[in-house]
């Protein structure tokens, strides 16, 4: 019953933002048509936030709904469009306190850096200062960090570059086996693919 | 004892070093050996290609770029055609392509914006001739905060390039020196001053000189935008502030759209 309920309010969602995209089309059209750029500029601008919103819906809509034990708070589920220096932020966290938590933010500044790192073993292994290595996800690198939070807790966050977009996987309390076997759990490539 | 780990250790490295340098000096002999052996069997193939770019080689025997007529010039998105295009993939789900063909519309209306702006800007200044051939409109597909325009006037040793830019960064760097007067009393050596605030028709502007740069003169526009000239060889301050009166500012701030 509550996924038909998410199902049914995530069309509802996804049917307004269709109406305001097709609003704002509309006025791009009539304002590129009569010379105005800047106020079709404007409207373009708010038609891409609302795909940008649309397809982090689809996203959402992919990601698991439980996290080992931990079941999504898809109340606190979140997407956010932001057009200019960053695209996208789309965010879920898993469990009590936010045990496990992902966000995936689109052409992230941190997306160089992060290549560098991983795609040069030598400042890979220069930069590795035993709480952090290289790893595969479903086939697509990423760079795994350990922090120890000085109580005996150790989380653990996993970077992953999907294009332009960063998958950043957060797990409190856990180990480096097992974050990893949660985040097999992510479907990236679906996510890739709408994300590109 | 601890002495001798080290000394172990830094003994241990330096025969590694050797090891390595030696196996890199056997590799080194080894290919000498092979490309030998390759330029014997195709000497004759080598002798005629080098015959025919000897004025295009490098000591290392690398041809460089003679030839070539560049890219050719391709016309700006067609916003119509894209907008369409969006509406198309929306309507079947496809967002991701609608997503791709709203930024090609955004790039083609910027690149628009900015031949409007170029085409505004006077066609001589001070006596300085825009050099047509230079002028530039850029345009990246992230959205509105990377339009870039740029014009170059000339007259025998002088040049004034007059660059718009509409990024939320430049104008948060000339704010920040705007309300913090720490670095408007910047002196270089405690008589001259080469920075300093001054006004361009009513807008607060920062005027730099340096001797192998000359003059530069940078207004900020609204939120995010701004005018930098750069002027090489003017003689004065107030050559450079007349110059940089005959541009129609506030028409260039409406195109840009900023309030």
């Amino acid at each position: 019953m509550r996924y038909l309920i998410i199902l049914i309010s995530m069309f509802i969602t996804t049917a307004v933002f269709s109406q305001n995209f097709t609003t704002d089309i509309a006025t791009a059209k009539t304002s590129y048509s009569s010379g105005n750029l800047e106020d079709a500029h404007f409207a373009l601008q708010q038609a891409m936030q609302e795909i940008d919103i649309i397809i982090g819906k689809q996203v959402i809509s992919l990601l698991p709904a439980n996290m080992g034990n931990f079941v999504a708070n898809t109340k606190d589920d979140n997407v956010m469009s932001n057009v200019g220096f960053m695209g996208s932020t789309i965010h879920r966290t898993w469990g009590q306190n936010d045990s496990v938590d992902v966000s995936i933010i689109g052409n992230s500044p941190l997306i160089t850096t992060l290549n560098v790192f991983l795609n040069t073993p030598l400042l890979g292994g220069m930069m590795s200062n035993g709480n952090n290595k290289i790893i595969k996800i479903q086939g697509y690198k990423g760079q795994l960090t350990k922090s120890d939070e000085g109580n005996g807790q150790f989380n653990y966050t996993i970077q992953i570059p999907l294009a332009s977009s960063l998958v950043t996987f957060t797990a409190k309390n856990t180990t480096d086996t097992q974050i990893t076997t949660w985040a097999n759990t992510l479907p990236l490539q679906q996510i890739a693919k709408l994300l590109q | 004892m601890c002495l001798l780990k080290k000394t172990t250790l830094l003994l241990f490295l330096c025969v590694m070093c050797f090891t390595l340098t030696s196996h890199a000096q056997l590799l080194k002999k080894l290919k000498d050996k092979v490309n030998n052996a390759v330029s014997g069997n195709s000497s004759t193939n080598q002798s005629q290609s080098t015959d025919a770019n000897t004025s295009s080689s490098t000591s290392s025997g690398s041809p460089t770029n003679t030839k070539g007529g560049g890219l050719t010039n391709t016309t700006p998105p067609d916003v119509n055609q894209q907008i369409a295009d969006a509406e198309k993939s929306q309507a079947a789900g496809d967002y991701s392509d609608a997503r791709y063909s709203i930024q090609q519309a955004l790039m083609g209306v910027e690149l628009q914006i900015g031949k409007q702006v170029l085409q505004s800007l006077p066609a001589t200044v001070s006596g300085l001739q825009k050099d047509t051939m230079q002028n530039k409109v850029m345009s990246t597909q992230w959205g509105w905060n990377n339009l870039t325009i740029q014009s170059v006037y000339k007259k025998a040793d002088q040049q004034l390039t007059v660059t718009i830019g509409n990024n939320t960064m430049y104008s948060g760097f000339i704010d920040l020196y705007f309300n913090n007067s720490m670095y408007t009393q910047t002196n270089s050596d405690g008589k001259n001053q080469n920075v300093k605030q001054t006004k361009v028709k009513s807008y607060k502007a920062v005027i730099t000189y340096d001797d192998s740069k000359g003059y530069t003169l940078l207004v900020p526009l609204g939120q995010s935008s701004l005018i930098v000239w750069e002027c090489l060889n003017f003689a004065t301050e107030q050559d450079v502030m007349n110059a940089a009166n005959s541009f129609d500012i506030d028409g260039i701030k409406k195109m840009l759209g900023e309030q």
